[in-house]
C-alpha cells in the first residue's frame, strides 16, 4: 500500500507558495517574446524602488515632525496616505501581477486556519503591502527618534494596522473575485471601469463650477472621519504621545475591533472557498425541453448584396460586438470625449473664456482624435477570434471576404459615433464653414481606408489573443501598436499638410479637392490589397492560428 | 478501382530542427472509416492539420478527392469538414448562431441553413439551450456542436481529432450510428484517438503514425496478420499498437520503480 506523507506546517507551505510565486514569474519571463516585459520590469522595479524609498524619508520626516512640533491632529494624515494607497493601488496593477489563481492551492492537504494564514502571507507579498510596510516602519522610525517613550505602542498600533490593512485588502479581492466570476458582470465592471477613468476628465469643470458651493457640505463630513480606522491609529499614537492611556486604549481598541470584524468577513469568505464554492459559470445540468421552433427566415436576406460568407461574417462581427460588454460600453466614448474637451476647450461652456478655439479648428482636430482611439482595435482585429479563427482556414473561402466582412462592420460603427458626435460638437461649439466640414468628411474617409489597408496587415502580421472582460495580461502586440501609431502619424501629417496648403493658397475648396482624391486613391489601394492579404493570411496561417489558439 | 479520397506523397513537416512529420505516404480509399493512431508527439495532429489546410507542409504533396490541395485549396475546403484540435469553436455565439455562421461560411444558403441547424442542434440534444452562448457550454456541448458544424454542409470527407472525448454515453452511441451511415453512403471519416477500443470497433483501416514516420497501414484484419497474438484469441487493437509502437518500450520506465506506491 502506498504510504501517505505527513502534513507540513504553515511556515513550510508559505515558503512553498512563495517559491512558487516566484518561479511563475521567472519562468513567465523566460519566453522569448517576453524579454522586452523582462526590460520593463527591471525599468519599473528601479522607478518604484526609488519612489518607495523616497516615500519613506516623507513618511520619516513627517512621524517625526507631527510629534516633535506637537502636531498630533496630523498623525492621521500619514495612516490615511498608506491605507489609500495599499487599498487603491492593487486594483489599478489587477493586469501586471503574475497570473496565478490563489485557490488552486486548495486541492492539496491544507486546512482551513492554514488557508487563511496563507491567503495573508499571500497578501503581504503584493508590492503595495510591501512599500506600505517600508512606510509603516519608517514612521515608526521617526516617532521613535521624536519621542522614545512611544516606541512599544507605536509598534503595537503598527502591527495591528498592518494586520487591518492587509485583511482588508485581501477581504475586498475577495468580493470582487466573486463579484467578477461572472462573465457579463466582469464585462460591466471593466467598461464602467473605463468610463470612470475617463470621468475623472470632468472633474475639473466640475469643481469649477460647483466646488465653492460644495465646499461647506464636504467641510461638514470631515469630523465624521476620526470614527475609520487611519483616524483612530493616528489617535491612538497622538494619546500615547500625550500620555492619555485611556483615550490611547480606546482607538486602540476602535482599530482592533476593524481588525476582528474585517477577520470574521474573511474568515466566512475563504470558509467558502475552501468548502468548494463554484464560482465558474460553466453550464449547470438543465432538465431538457421541448425545443421551441426556430423562426424560419425564408425571406430574402438582409445582407442580400454580400456574399454568403461576407454577410456570416458581418453578422458574427456584429453579434460579438454586442455581447463584448466592454467594447460596447466604450462606443460611449466619443461623445464622451467631445463633451470633455468641448468643456474644456472651447465652446459655450460657461467655465470657457472668451480664448475659446474655434470650429473651424476644433471640429476636424476632433475628429482626427475620434478616429484615432476608434481605429485601434482595426490594428489586431483577430483579437478576440479565439479558437474560432481556425474556421477561417478551414472553410472554402477567400480570406479577403473575412477583412471586408469585419472592415464594414467598423466603418458601420465608424459612421454612427462620427456622426453622433458630429452632431454634439455641433451643438456644443457649433458648425464650421462648408468647405472646411466637407474637407474633414472627405478626410475622414480617406483616413479610414488608408488606415484600413494598413491595420489588416498589421491584424496578420501582430495577432495577439485578447479575452473579453479581462484585465489581467491584456496587451496588445508592441509592433501593432507601433504600426498604427506610424499610420496614424503618417495620415495626420498628410491631413495637415493639405490643410495648411488650403490656408497658404487662400483657396478653402483646395483641401476639400485634394482629401476626395486621396480618398479615391485609399479605396482603390484597399480593394486592391485584398488579394495580397488573401496570400499573405495563407503564410502567416500558422502564425495567427498559434497567437490565437494559446 | 475505387476512387482514392486522401493520398499523400512524402508529406512532411518541421518546426526548426524537429522533424515532426517525416514524409509520410497515406493513402485512404473513398468510403472508409479509417482511424489515425499513434503515442503523444507522435505527428498524429501535425497530419491532421496538414491534411485539412491549417497547416503548410514543409515538403511534400497531398491530394483529396483527386485534387491537388495547393492548387485548389477552396474547392477541396468545400468537400471537407473538420473538427480540429481545440475545436475552432466562436465562443461569444449561440449554437444556432455558430451552425449558421458555417453554414453560410460553407455556401449553403439561409433556409436550408435554417433547416439543417435545427435538425442538427436536435440530434445532438442541443437545442434546449437556445440562447446559450458556446462560451457557456460544458466541454462535450462544444465537442458535440463542433461535429454539428464539421458536417452541415455535407462533406464527402470528414476529419475528426478525438471526437468522442468528453461525450457522454448516449450521445457518442448516437454519433457512432451516425458516422457509420456516413461512411455507409460514401463519406471517408479520417479519425484520431486514444481509445483504441473505439477506433477497433468502428475504423475498417488503421494508420500508426511513430515519431512522424509512416510505422503501419492496412486494414485491422491486414495488421492483425502481422502480430502473432494468443493461440484462439483475436489480437486487438491494442496488441498490434503495442507490438508496432511498443517495441521501443525498453526505455519506458518499469512499474518496479515505483514500489513505493504499490
Amino acid at each position: 500500500m502506498a504510504d501517505v506523507t505527513r502534513s507540513s506546517g504553515i511556515t513550510e507551505q508559505i515558503r512553498l507558495v512563495t517559491g512558487l510565486r516566484w518561479q511563475i514569474l521567472r519562468n513567465g519571463l523566460r519566453k522569448k517574446n517576453n524579454r522586452l516585459d523582462l526590460i520593463g520590469l527591471i525599468f519599473a522595479g528601479v522607478l518604484s524602488g526609488i519612489f518607495v524609498f523616497g516615500m519613506c524619508f516623507a513618511f520619516y520626516g513627517g512621524a517625526y515632525f507631527f510629534l516633535s512640533k506637537g502636531r498630533l491632529g496630523w498623525i492621521a494624515l500619514l495612516f490615511w496616505g498608506i491605507f489609500l494607497f495599499w487599498q487603491v493601488f492593487p486594483v489599478f496593477v489587477a493586469g501586471l501581477g503574475a497570473s496565478f489563481e490563489f485557490r488552486a492551492l486548495l486541492r492539496f492537504p491544507l486546512s482551513l486556519s492554514a488557508f487563511y494564514v496563507i491567503g495573508l502571507a499571500y497578501g503581504l507579498a503584493d508590492f503595495s503591502a510591501i512599500a506600505s510596510v517600508c512606510w509603516l516602519l519608517s514612521m515608526t522610525a521617526g516617532a521613535a527618534v521624536a519621542k522614545p517613550g512611544i516606541l512599544p505602542a507605536m509598534v503595537l498600533i503598527v502591527t495591528v494596522f498592518v494586520l487591518f490593512n492587509v485583511t482588508l485588502e485581501r477581504l475586498i479581492g475577495s468580493w470582487l473575485e466573486k463579484l467578477l466570476s461572472r462573465r457579463r458582470t466582469r464585462e460591466i465592471f471593466l467598461g464602467l471601469f473605463v468610463l470612470s477613468m475617463i470621468s475623472l476628465n470632468f472633474i475639473n469643470p466640475l469643481l469649477q463650477r460647483y466646488g465653492a458651493e460644495a465646499r461647506p457640505f464636504v467641510m461638514h463630513l470631515l469630523p465624521y472621519l476620526v470614527l475609520f480606522p487611519p483616524s483612530l491609529a493616528g489617535r491612538a499614537v497622538a494619546e500615547i504621545s500625550q500620555l492619555h492611556p485611556a483615550g490611547f486604549l480606546l482607538a486602540s481598541g476602535g482599530l482592533l475591533l476593524y481588525l476582528l470584524l474585517f477577520s470574521a468577513f474573511l474568515w466566512r469568505r475563504f470558509a467558502a472557498q475552501y468548502r468548494g464554492e463554484e464560482l465558474s459559470e460553466s453550464a449547470a445540468p438543465v432538465r431538457p425541453m421541448v425545443r421551441t421552433i426556430a423562426k424560419t427566415e425564408q425571406g430574402a436576406d438582409g445582407l442580400g448584396l454580400l456574399s454568403p460568407q461576407v454577410a456570416a461574417v458581418v453578422r458574427k462581427e456584429f453579434r460579438y460586438l454586442t455581447r463584448n460588454g466592454f467594447a460596447f460600453l466604450t462606443l460611449l466614448m466619443p461623445p464622451l470625449l467631445v463633451l470633455v474637451f468641448s468643456s474644456q476647450f472651447a465652446g459655450r461652456h460657461p467655465t470657457v473664456s472668451g480664448q475659446a478655439v474655434s470650429a473651424e479648428m476644433f471640429f476636424p482636430g476632433m475628429m482626427a482624435y475620434l478616429i484615432l482611439i476608434l481605429m485601434a482595435p482595426a490594428y489586431n482585429s483577430f483579437a478576440y477570434e479565439g479558437r474560432g479563427i481556425q474556421t477561417y482556414f478551414t472553410a472554402p473561402l477567400r480570406f479577403g471576404d473575412v477583412f471586408v466582412g469585419k472592415n464594414l462592420v467598423l466603418v458601420a460603427v465608424l459612421t454612427l459615433e462620427i456622426a453622433l458626435s458630429m452632431a454634439m460638437l455641433a451643438w456644443r461649439v457649433g458648425v464650421p464653414s462648408a468647405p472646411r466640414l466637407s474637407a474633414t468628411i472627405a478626410a475622414i474617409v480617406f483616413t479610414i481606408a488608408g488606415q484600413l489597408t494598413v491595420a489588416n496587415w498589421s491584424s496578420l502580421s501582430f495577432p495577439r489573443r485578447l479575452e473579453f472582460g479581462r484585465m489581467r495580461g491584456q496587451r496588445q502586440s508592441g509592433m501593432a501598436v507601433l504600426v498604427a501609431f506610424g499610420s496614424q502619424i503618417l495620415t495626420g501629417a498628410i491631413s495637415a499638410v493639405i490643410l495648411l496648403a488650403g490656408r497658404w493658397t487662400g483657396n478653402p475648396w483646395l483641401p476639400v479637392e485634394a482629401f476626395a482624391l486621396l480618398a479615391v486613391a485609399a479605396m482603390g489601394g484597399y480593394v486592391a490589397s485584398l488579394a495580397g492579404l488573401t496570400k499573405l493570411a495563407e503564410k502567416k496561417k500558422e502564425t495567427l492560428i498559434e497567437a490565437l489558439c494559446r | 478501382m475505387p476512387e482514392i479520397a486522401i493520398q499523400t506523397q512524402k508529406l512532411s513537416r518541421t518546426f526548426g530542427n524537429l522533424i515532426a512529420v517525416d514524409g509520410i505516404d497515406l493513402q485512404v480509399t473513398a468510403g472508409q472509416f479509417f482511424g489515425f493512431l499513434g503515442p503523444n508527439g507522435a505527428g498524429k495532429s501535425t497530419t491532421i492539420k496538414m491534411l485539412t489546410g491549417l497547416l503548410a507542409p514543409t515538403s511534400g504533396s497531398m491530394q483529396l478527392l483527386g485534387l491537388d490541395f495547393a492548387a485548389n485549396p477552396v474547392e477541396v475546403k468545400r468537400q471537407i469538414g473538420v473538427v480540429p484540435e481545440g475545436m475552432g469553436l466562436f465562443e461569444r455565439l449561440t449554437g444556432t448562431e455558430y451552425l449558421h455562421f458555417v453554414g453560410r461560411m460553407y455556401g449553403l444558403d439561409r433556409p436550408t441553413t435554417q433547416r439543417r441547424s435545427e435538425e442538427l442542434l436536435d440530434f445532438m440534444q442541443l437545442s434546449d439551450r437556445p440562447k446559450t452562448m458556446v462560451a457557456d457550454y460544458s466541454h462535450g456541448m462544444q465537442k458535440k456542436l463542433a461535429l454539428a458544424a464539421a458536417v452541415i454542409h455535407g462533406p464527402r470527407i470528414l476529419f475528426l481529432d478525438e471526437p468522442f472525448e468528453g461525450v457522454d454515453a448516449l450521445a457518442a452511441g448516437a454519433l457512432k450510428a451516425l458516422l457509420g451511415r456516413m461512411t455507409e453512403r460514401g463519406t471517408t471519416i479520417f479519425l484520431t484517438s486514444h481509445v483504441l477500443e473505439i477506433v477497433e470497433r468502428l475504423c475498417s483501416h488503421v494508420a500508426i503514425i511513430h515519431n512522424g514516420r509512416l510505422v503501419a497501414q492496412g486494414s485491422l484484419d491486414e495488421l492483425r496478420a502481422g502480430v502473432s497474438g494468443a493461440e484462439g484469441t483475436q489480437t486487438t487493437l491494442e496488441q498490434i499498437f503495442l507490438s508496432i509502437v511498443g517495441q521501443e518500450g525498453a526505455s519506458r520506465p518499469q512499474l518496479e520503480e515505483l514500489s513505493w506506491l504499490m
